[in-house]
This record gives structure tokens, C-alpha cells and sequence, in this order.
């Protein structure tokens, strides 16, 4: 048993070393130890989704995992979307459509598109709708994060 | 939150001798969607945080073994909703799983859990009390199982004793047709706390039951074995009486936030018509 | 013209999709001390002492801040009246307000010692949370009338009260009166990034970095507050993440300023969600409306009291009271109108700007009485609003002119609701019109600089929260300078780089500062031109300027062609300056008339569940009259944003208090705004474009327009559905079935 744990985790692709505190969120560790301040922090209680990554293919609030539950696991944020420095097909299309206004929900609506897309690369508006249901945006550019979303599912299948 | 140990038993005996020596300051982390807000507000300040889902038993898994449907304890909501045999022999249980928050918290969260953590809300007690869910528990006396509608007790409680985890929920599958259907009551359509939650399940010998939750203590699973309620030649209005009588423990906090007594009380009775009739009307589907 | 009129990408949108953007939580300053705040369970409490003793023997806690360790007596500050303390003041004056801070090495021993300051208080029973409490006989008095200087009113708890209006109400002859009184419940901004400041010493002065959208308003205040030179307050004000009107106007900066100052460190607090709940909300609100109306339905008079319940400090609160009343009635043409408008204190949060700046809690009351009256004189609810309306150009309010084609909005609305379409049972459907008014005085500056390599680089001290400042200003640096977007950036959110700019508030920001930006490239077109005359030298008249691009007798060259040829070898840029003023006119009781009216109507169709009172929107229709759509797809987005803020309100947003004055609802969890799942099954959002606005390319204000009459709008669906007025908002489940229970007990 321990206060502090080494855990091995594989972030955005590169694997990781990383001691952390076991009363330390998963969300804090990101943005404060991991330097990857793209995931971000409102409620910290799972209702806004603003903390969302994606861990073995699923999304999961950040603010309400221990870092140590990542170990041996895999994660994405939102800075591992970009595919060689280039916007990938739901970024690019969040922007075509405006989808991000003050943008401070959208990392986690992105993570939360891109794992609902992986399961269903075809959404319809109402499954696109539950799936980003986790994710509120303030700015309220729900229509034209749906339209986004569906979009880039369009784009992908071409 | 405050400072603890973690420990990651790598089988259920370790866990239990865990559970045994820490008493009430040890805490079970399976989804954790529940204990790292209770951590975070101090709510809880254990000396150890105990992690289940490196003990190979509670692994994620629903399996099938003499018509027992068995789902272990680390399993998330939503490898409930996405597996097909769930999804056949138990479809209240899927309609309560996929309302538990949100994409994100159904990842995380677990069956186990969400009785475990005894909340009257919970979505997933009614339609398990229908489904006459069994709890497998081990514990320093080795393995028990006691019926959901023991296992419930009462606003965080549970009948769990002192160096005891839930390691399974079981499911027997129904060897008759039967019908069950779950809905909730909520104050908007996104992810939300259900003010009112309720199974109703009904067979072919007429048989009802019916279970609610979130207007009381704990979740209620009442029986009406008169064969009205499940008749479908009998008119909604004539089975109000009955459905009625069936929500007598029925007492809705006044200092809810979520909706008033008198509200809740009459929306028991509209969304018990209401999963009545579906119920039914799966009940003659499964017939043809 | 190229790129006005078009929806090119987001200017910022890159960070904002990568993850990259730096939002004030993601900013690190080296060697900071991380701030806690120390409140109290209770609303009201006398503090007698506060002991900090064992916090500040925690390790790694640098010390705790309470009112002592300011300066006596204690500062305060605030955009109209000086009346918020930079710590609670001997009292608390509402649940959530601050005694103490902790200043400690990280976030978790600060939290830590929260839990170790001791505050000895006692708690001050009974308390003024409603409009009747503040009103009644011999109130207690939330201020303290010693602050309230020579104010007559200084042994109550109004703050003001306005009276405005024209004719006279009682001469007038009416076949019908219609009289009731509605409320507006307290709700809060929710941005999803929680406010944030922090503060570090600069030599002599200090640098301040804060969440807010009025950095130029935060600069004055603490200049003022710690008696620094302007030059010496530098504020950094990164791009919000929403405002909302939430991050206009300064909280906790100062108590932030005073402990970097006190360490000599850097010092950071990030409010939590909870946090914010407790330092910003809307002015609920309690209005009465009288009208009275020819048997046709034409309005005779308008007899409007507005009562806002504004919170323990006044903030910027009055000024809504003041602006949103002065036009209480509404888009119309009335022939006398009465309006009194109160500003009442109360020991609640402390409410601010929010978006439609009182113009929501009014029309509320105002659209849903004119629907009583419809119904009881039997016209059309649409009609009646057509008939009243106030003509293009006409002057319905004494200075202020009707600006735009209202009726073509409403007509356009009605149409897209289809409001003569047969309806299918227990379905509804409402319209309602409203306007707000633009700003009364404004003052932008803006500086552009044309690079050597035909780039440009465009000063504006507008903060983007999410509205699309950097878009639209690049867009208009781009046909103005003949530049390809991709080749401009926008500068914001740094006092010390950029120049001033009054505010971003009131939808004000593309007509304000965009003729600032446009007049700055101007000055650079000018001064292009002028090498040009020099390098060919032609006459001044024989160049015409078009866009980007310079006429030349002979042929055309850019601006970037003339301005290389001219500083070769040397290099350099072109700087232009912008200036757009919005003067005050001391004859207007608002101290000036509206730039622009954000005109909507909003139409709507219901389904509601009669059994269980659910409403289920069908329909949301919104149209604005804009003037011209400078990014069509930005202009959607802010008007479906705002139009789904405004049924927050309407369906399921509010405060809940108990019996001592505490918010029981304060986070996420019963707190409820709408998520994906609550939007209306279909939304329309459309703007009216007739190019008659005072911005650049005939512009008006966007952004508030959609929320402003949603709650009558709905509310009148869900009339027509059920039958039933319901007065109070939201319109939950359980108040729809409860206002259905009525008809079966008779009562
Ligand atoms: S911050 Fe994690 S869900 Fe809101
Ligand atoms: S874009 Fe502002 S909260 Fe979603």
C-alpha cells in the first residue's frame, strides 16, 4: 500500500513513467504534472463532461478517477487528436461549422465524439445528441456541434 | 481529499482481510463515479482506498451457467447495455443501465456499485428487484448470497457486514414469458437524478411486480398476485385502484430538491400505468 | 468585398480545437502561491473574530488574508457604487461571500487550511431574500445607510427608483384594462470555465490576470484601489471561456491584488464551479404590468412597475434596472406609458450583467399580459403585436427611434412557426417581440499594423468569450487592406499592448470596435495612398481606393505593393489608428441614446404531456434584425446559443433557497441547464438584413436578441396548451402539473 504509486501509462500515444499521488485525480495529474492543460475542469462532480478522455477506447471523466486507476491503461486528450500535426476530420469540422464558439467545452465534446464515431461510425442526430449528452455547452452550439459531428462522420465514410 | 493508502488485492481473499482490518476506514473503489465526488467534498476521509479491478474473479464479465445470468462486480453499465444477452432476457435492466448518467459516468460505473452504494435513487434497483436478482457476497465466512431485496436496506446502507464485498449480481432468466419494462422520472430529458424510478415486470400466471424507488428510504418491490394488474382485457382505468395500493410505502422526502411529495406521489401512479402497459405489451410480443 | 458576408474559420478556433488555446486556468506563473477562499455555511453572520493561527502553522501555507490585513477602513469597490468590500466586512451579507483567504504552496494545503481557520461568528437570524422582505415596513437594511451617502433613500433597501415614461396614463381612454404581476427566479451564468485571477508584483506596479470581459474597467479599479498609475496596473485578460456577462465587471481581483502585493509572489485562485454560483447571478425579478387597449387590441397606455431584487452589493445591477426599464414597453408605439423601476438590495449573491441585461424578467410579464388581453378581446395574439408595433423609423420612446423593419421580423417568425397551421392536441404555440437596447456611450480604439511582408497584425481590446471578435475583426482588416485572412492576426487581452476599449458588453463589439478596426485600416489606406502619390507623382484625386486595392490612372496595385515600394530597402509596416466614439447625450435620461436595438421575436410550439407536465419544445423559432450577417454561421450560433441560455430559464433553471437564506442548489448536480437532449425538436434561427445598421456594412448588434422573449413565448404555447397562466418560471414538470391540478379542485 502506498501514498504515492509509479504508474505506467501510455498518453496520446507515448508511454509514460509517472509517480503520482493516489489522492490525485486523474484531471489533476493531466493538467498540472503532465503539462496537458486541454482537458479541462468546471463541475469536477461527472455532469459537464469538460474533463473527458478517452481510456482503452471509452470516454470517462477525468475529474472523477484517481491517476492511479490509469496504470497499464491508455489515454487520449485532446492534444493527441491532431494526426501528424493536422487537424483530424472532427477538428477540422467543429470548425467548419462554428461548433466552437468560447470553445472551453469543446475538448471534451471532441473526446466524447471521437469515442461515440468509433462505435458508430454512422450516428444519427438523436445518437449523437445521447452520446454528447455528458458534455454541457454553456455557449449552447449544441446544433452546431451535432451538425459537426455528423458531418465528420459523413467526411470519414467518403 | 485527504490522505490515504491505496491497495490494489490482487485476489478477493486479500481484498476481504483488507476490508476486515480497515473496518470503516477502508473504501471499495470499483467505477469510483461516486467515491471520488465523496473524497473530493471530505464526505469520506478513509484511511485506505481499496481498487478491485485488479483481482482477475471481478473482472469485468456476464456469463450464462444454468440459466443464471451472473454479472461481476468491476462489469459497467455499459457492458450491461451493449450485451446481447441481457438485452434479450433482461431489457428492464438495459433500460435502467443506459439512463445512468452519462456516456461518460457508464463507462466507469458498475452494477455492484450502484446498489452497493445504497442510494434510493439508484436506477438499477428496481428493475433487479423484479428480476429477483440474487447478491453474491464474500466475506471472512466465504461465500453467500442473499436476495436484492435483502441486500437493500435502507439510505446508504446495504446488508453488507464487516469484511464483506460484493463479488456478482446474479439474474435468474425467466423460464416463462414475462414482460418488464423501466421508466424514470426526471426533471429534464438529458442525464438526471430520477425523482422517481419504477420496474414493473408481469408473466403469464398473473403475476406483477413491481418495484419503485426514490420516493422513500430505499427501492420497494411489491407482488400483486390477483391477476388484475397483468390481465391486458382489463381496462387501465379499472387496475388505478390496485396499481395504487401497491405504492403504500411510498413516503417522498418534503426536503427534496428534486420534486415535492404530492407530485411524486401522483407521478407514481402515471408512470406505474404506463411501464404496466409496456410491460404488457412485451409480455404479448414475447407470447407470439 | 470579400470576406464579410462569408463564415470563414474561427479566428482562435485552432487552440480551441487542438487543446491549445490558454484559457487563464492553463496559464502557469513560476513560484505561485494557490488561493483559497474561507466561507461560511450560513447567509448571515456577525464574524467576531477569526483565528489563524493553526492554519498558518501548516507547512507550506504562506498566510492567511482577512479584513484585518487590508487597509482600514476597508477598501471597496464596484462600477457604479463603492460598495462591495474586498473581504466581508464585520458581516456577511449573503451565503458564499468571503472572510479569508488562504495563501498556501499548493492547491491542497491551502484547501487544507481552509478547514484549520477558525471564524468565530455568530448568525444573524431572519434575513431579506425576497422583494416583499425588502419592501416591508421598517426592513432590516442589508446596507449599511452610513455607505449610502446622502441618498434619500438610504434607510431602505431600494438603491434607486426611476421613474419614466410619457403622457399621461390616466387620461387615457381604455375597453379594456388587463392588470398581473410575474416573477423572474434568480439564475446564474454557468460559463463553463469558472472565473480565475491571478496577480504577481511588476516592479512598482503590478500585473493582474483575470477571466474578465471589461479589462480596461479592471485597470481603472485597481488603479484607483491601490493608487498605482494607469501605466503601472497591467492587465492580461486571455480569451474567456464564456462570459456571458458573468466576467464583466471585477470580484475578486482586488482581495487577489492585495495578497500578491503581501507575498511579494504570484498568486492564483480558480474559482470552482460551486464557487461562482456564489458570485454571480441574474436580478430576479417581480413585475407588474397594467395595460390598457382599444377594443381592437391598439395599446392606450402602459403602466409598468419593475422590481429587481439585485443582491447584497449593487455591482452593475442598477444599471440593468435603469436600461431594461427605460424601454419596458417594449417595441411598440403606446401613447402614455408609466414605468418605476426598482433597485432593490437583498442578502443574496450579488447579481451582474447577464446577457439581455433585464430585458428578459420584463418582457416576461409584459408579452404574457398582452396575451391576456388578446384572448380577452378576442384578437389574434399575433394581430395584436402587429398592430402595436413601432413603425421603421418612428420615435416609440422619447429620443430613441424604432431602427429596423419590425414587422418583417415578426412576419418572418409567424411564418416559420407557422402560426395559422392547425394545431394537434395538447400542443401550443406562442410569439412574443422584444428589443434591447445597444450601448448608450461607448469609446474603441483600435491599432493596425500592415507588415513589410503584406501580413497584418490588428489591436483590438474586445475580449472573444466565444461571440467571434477575432473573426469578424480579421474579416474586416481583410477587405479593408486587400490581406487574406490567414495572413492577419488579432491582438486582445493585454492593457499594456493594446489600447483602450470601454467594454465588451452589449452586443457592442463588432459595430463599436469593428469601425474602429475599419477606421484604422482606413488611416492606412490613407497613408498608402499618400506614398503612392509620392512614388508616381500623381494627384491625390487621380487614386480612387477600393478595398485592398489602389486605382491608379494607369492600372491597380495593392496596398502592400505601394506601401514595399515605398520603404525599400529599409523595410517597415504602415500603422493606422481607429477611434469610434459613442458620445453621451446628458439630455437622455439613460445619459445617451441606443446605438442599435437588438429586435426579436421569438415564436414557439409546444407539446406538453398532460399527465406528468412534461413540455416537449416542437418548434423554437427566433428571428433578430441585424442589419447584415457579418459571419452568417457565427451569427447562427450565438443566436441558437442564446435562444437555448433563454429556455434554461424558461423550463428548468433556478436558485433554491431555505429558510436562512442558503442556496441548496448550488453545482452541476441540481442545478439543471439544457444538454444535447433538451434542445427542441426543430430550431430556426434568422436574421433580418436590410443594411440599416450604424456599424461597418450596415451592422447592428447580435448575440442577446434570442433570449430575450423566449420565457413569454413558451409560456404562452404552454398556455394555449393547458389553459393555464402560470406566473412563476421555470416552467418545471411539476409547476405545469400543479397549474393543471387547479381546474380539478375548481380553485
Ligand atoms: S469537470 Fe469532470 S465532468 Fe465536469
Ligand atoms: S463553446 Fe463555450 S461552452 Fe461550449
Amino acid at each position: 500500500m502506498n501514498e504515492t504509486l509509479t504508474i505506467n501509462t501510455t498518453i496520446n500515444g507515448r508511454s509514460r513513467s509517472i509517480e503520482v499521488e493516489v489522492n490525485h485525480t486523474l484531471l489533476d495529474v493531466l493538467r498540472d504534472e503532465v503539462d496537458l492543460t486541454g482537458t479541462k475542469e468546471c463541475c469536477v462532480v461527472g455532469e459537464c463532461g469538460a474533463c473527458t478522455v478517452i481510456i482503452d477506447g471509452r470516454p470517462m471523466n477525468s475529474c472523477l478517477m484517481l491517476a492511479v486507476e490509469i496504470d497499464g491503461s491508455e489515454v487520449t486528450t485532446v492534444e493527441g487528436l491532431e494526426i501528424h500535426g493536422e487537424l483530424n476530420v472532427l477538428q477540422a469540422s467543429f470548425l467548419d461549422e462554428s461548433a466552437a464558439q468560447c470553445g472551453f467545452c469543446i475538448p471534451g465534446q471532441l473526446m466524447s465524439a471521437t469515442a461515440l464515431l468509433h462505435d458508430n461510425p454512422d450516428p444519427t442526430v438523436e445518437q449523437v445528441q445521447e452520446g454528447l449528452a455528458g458534455n454541457l455547452c454553456r455557449c449552447a452550439g449544441y446544433e452546431q456541434i451535432t451538425k459537426a459531428v455528423l458531418a465528420a462522420a459523413k467526411e470519414a465514410m467518403r | 481529499m485527504n490522505r490515504f493508502q491505496y491497495a490494489r488485492p490482487e485476489t478477493v481473499a486479500e481484498a476481504v482481510a483488507l476490508l476486515e482490518e480497515y473496518g470503516d476506514d477502508a473504501r471499495l473503489l470499483a467505477g469510483g463515479t461516486d467515491l471520488v465526488i465523496e473524497l473530493r467534498n471530505r464526505w469520506v476521509e478513509p484511511k485506505v482506498v481499496i481498487d478491485l479491478k485488479h483481482i482477475p474473479e471481478l473482472t469485468p464479465s456476464i456469463t450464462v451457467r444454468d440459466d443464471v445470468l451472473s454479472i461481476s462486480a468491476s462489469t459497467v453499465m455499459t457492458d450491461i447495455a451493449e450485451d446481447e444477452l441481457v438485452q434479450r432476457h433482461f431489457p428492464a435492466l438495459v433500460e435502467a443501465a443506459v439512463v445512468v448518467g452519462s456516456v461518460q459516468i457508464r463507462a466507469r460505473a458498475t452494477l455492484a456499485g450502484n446498489i452497493c452504494n445504497g442510494s434510493p435513487a439508484a436506477d438499477t434497483s428496481p428493475p433487479l428487484l423484479v428480476y429477483d436478482a440474487v447478491v453474491v457476497i464474500a466475506g471472512p465466512e466465504g461465500t453467500r448470497r442473499t436476495p436484492v431485496d435483502d441486500f437493500i436496506v435502507g439510505p446508504g446502507k446495504t446488508s453488507l457486514g464487516r469484511g464483506e464485498l460484493v463479488t456478482a449480481v446474479e439474474l435468474p432468466i425467466p423460464q416463462r414469458p414475462f414482460g418488464a419494462a423501466y421508466t424514470r422520472l426526471t426533471r429534464r430529458r438529458g442525464t438526471d437524478l430520477a425523482s422517481i424510478t419504477l420496474c414493473c415486470g408481469v408473466d403469464t400466471d398473473g403475476h406483477t411486480r413491481l418495484a419503485y424507488g426514490s420516493v422513500g428510504p430505499r427501492a420497494f418491490l411489491e407482488i400483486d398476485d390477483t391477476g388484475t394488474l397483468a390481465d391486458p382485457s382489463v381496462s387501465i382505468e379499472e387496475k388505478v385502484a390496485p396499481l395504487d395500493q401497491l405504492f403504500h410505502r411510498a413516503s417522498p422526502s418534503p426536503k427534496s430538491l428534486r420534486a415535492s411529495p404530492d407530485y411524486r406521489l401522483a407521478m407514481l401512479r402515471v408512470l406505474g400505468a404506463r411501464a404496466l402497459e409496456t410491460a404488457l405489451g412485451r409480455l404479448t410480443k414475447e407470447q407470439v | 468585398m470579400k470576406s464579410v458576408g462569408s463564415s470563414p474559420r474561427r479566428g482562435g478556433g485552432l487552440g480551441r480545437v487542438t487543446g491549445h488555446q490558454q484559457y487563464l486556468a492553463d496559464i502557469k506563473l513560476p513560484d505561485v502561491l494557490q488561493v483559497k477562499l474561507v466561507t461560511l455555511p450560513v447567509a448571515r453572520a456577525k464574524i467576531n473574530s477569526i483565528d489563524v493561527t493553526e492554519a498558518e502553522a501548516l507547512p507550506g501555507v504562506a498566510f492567511v488574508m482577512t479584513s484585518a490585513d487590508l487597509p482600514q477602513p476597508m477598501p471597496r469597490f464596484g462600477p457604479q457604487f463603492q460598495d462591495r468590500p474586498v473581504l466581508a466586512d464585520g458581516e456577511t451579507k449573503y451565503h458564499g461571500e468571503a472572510v479569508a483567504a488562504v495563501a498556501a504552496e499548493t492547491k491542497e494545503i491551502a484547501e487544507e487550511a481552509v478547514r484549520l481557520v477558525k471564524v468565530h461568528y455568530d448568525e444573524l437570524h431572519g434575513g431579506v431574500y425576497s422583494v416583499a422582505e425588502a419592501l416591508a415596513d421598517n426592513p432590516l437594511l442589508v446596507q449599511d445607510p452610513k455607505l449610502r451617502g446622502d441618498s434619500p433613500l438610504a434607510h431602505t433597501n431600494i438603491i434607486d427608483e426611476k421613474h419614466f415614461g410619457w403622457g399621461d396614463i390616466d387620461s387615457q381612454e381604455s375597453d379594456l384594462i388587463v392588470e398581473d404581476t410575474f416573477q423572474f427566479p434568480m439564475v446564474t451564468h454557468f460559463a463553463i470555465e469558472p472565473h480565475g485571477f491571478m496577480a504577481a508584483p511588476d516592479g512598482d506596479g503590478i500585473e493582474i490576470w483575470s477571466t474578465i470581459q471589461h479589462p480596461y474597467l479592471l485597470q481603472k479599479i485597481m488603479a484607483k484601489l491601490l493608487d498605482m498609475p494607469l501605466a503601472m496596473v497591467r492587465v492580461h485578460a486571455p480569451d474567456p471561456g464564456g462570459g456571458f456577462g458573468g466576467k464583466q465587471i471585477p470580484k475578486l481581483e482586488p482581495l487577489i491584488a492585495y495578497m500578491a502585493l503581501r507575498a511579494q509572489r504570484p498568486v492564483r485562485l480558480i474559482l470552482t464551479l460551486d464557487e461562482t454560483f456564489q458570485t454571480v447571478r441574474r436580478s430576479s425579478a417581480e413585475v407588474r404590468v397594467r395595460l390598457g387597449f382599444t377594443e381592437n387590441g391598439v395599446f392606450t397606455f402602459q403602466d409598468i412597475e419593475t422590481n429587481f431584487l439585485v443582491g447584497a452589493y449593487v455591482d452593475i445591477a442598477d444599471r440593468v434596472v435603469s436600461k431594461s426599464s427605460y424601454s419596458a414597453a417594449g417595441p411598440y408605439s403606446v401613447p402614455a406609458v408609466k414605468i418605476i423601476g426598482r433597485t432593490i438590495v437583498s442578502h443574496t449573491t450579488p447579481s451582474t450583467a447577464f446577457r439581455g441585461f433585464g430585458i428578459p424578467q420584463i418582457s416576461w410579464a409584459r408579452e404574457s399580459v398582452i396575451d391576456e388581453a388578446a384572448l380577452r378581446l378576442g384578437v389574434d395574439r399575433l394581430d395584436i403585436r402587429l398592430r402595436n408595433l413601432a413603425r421603421y423609423r418612428e420615435e416609440f420612446i422619447p429620443l430613441e427611434e424604432a431602427d429596423g423593419d419590425w414587422e418583417q421580423t415578426v412576419r418572418t417568425a409567424a411564418k416559420r412557426i407557422g402560426w395559422n397551421d392547425p394545431l394537434p392536441p395538447n400542443r401550443g404555440r406562442g410569439i412574443a417581440c422584444g428589443m434591447k437596447s445597444g450601448p448608450t456611450t461607448g469609446l474603441s480604439y483600435s491599432t493596425v499594423r500592415l507588415l513589410y511582408d503584406g501580413s497584418a497584425m490588428v489591436y483590438a481590446g474586445t475580449s472573444d468569450m466565444g461571440q467571434g471578435a477575432r473573426t469578424v475583426f480579421a474579416q474586416i482588416a481583410s477587405d479593408e487592406l486587400g490581406v487574406p485572412l490567414e495572413n492577419i492576426a488579432v491582438v486582445m487581452g493585454d492593457t499594456a499592448v493594446v489600447p483602450y476599449d470601454q467594454q465588451t458588453s452589449a452586443s457592442r463589439s463588432s459595430v463599436l470596435m469593428g469601425t474602429a478596426v475599419q477606421r484604422a485600416c482606413q488611416d492606412i489606406q490613407g497613408k498608402v495612398l499618400t506614398m503612392a502619390t509620392e512614388l508616381y507623382g500623381i494627384n491625390e484625386d487621380a487614386v480612387k481606393t477600393v478595398g485592398g486595392r489602389l486605382l491608379l490612372p494607369d492600372r491597380e496595385v495593392t496596398l502592400t505593393e505601394v506601401m514595399q515600394e515605398a520603404l525599400a530597402p529599409l523595410g517597415g509596416e504602415v500603422i493606422g489608428n481607429g477611434e469610434m466614439r459613442k458620445e453621451k447625450d446628458p439630455n437622455h435620461p439613460l445619459g445617451g441614446t441606443a446605438a442599435f436595438f437588438e429586435f426579436n421575436c421569438t415564436a414557439s410550439e409546444v407539446e406538453v404531456d398532460m399527465e406528468t407536465g412534461h413540455v416537449t419544445l416542437i418548434k423554437h423559432v427566433t428571428v433578430g434584425d441585424v442589419g447584415r450577417s457579418l459571419n452568417p454561421k457565427q451569427v447562427t450560433a450565438q443566436d441558437d446559443g442564446a435562444a437555448i441560455q433563454g429556455l434554461g430559464h424558461t423550463l428548468m433553471e433556478h436558485y433554491i433557497f431555505d429558510d436562512a437564506g442558503r442556496v441548496r442548489n448550488i453545482g452541476a448536480i441540481d442545478y439543471r441547464i439544457l444538454t444535447s437532449m433538451d434542445l427542441p425538436l426543430e430550431m430556426h434561427s434568422e436574421s433580418i438584413e436590410n443594411a440599416d445598421g450604424p456599424g461597418p456594412y450596415g451592422i447592428k448588434g447580435v448575440s442577446e436578441g434570442s433570449l430575450l422573449v423566449t420565457a413569454p413565448a413558451v409560456g404562452a404555447a404552454v398556455r394555449e396548451a393547458t389553459g393555464k397562466v402560470i406566473r412563476d418560471l421555470p416552467l418545471t414538470p411539476q409547476r405545469v402539473w400543479e397549474a393543471l391540478q387547479e381546474d380539478e379542485n375548481g380553485s
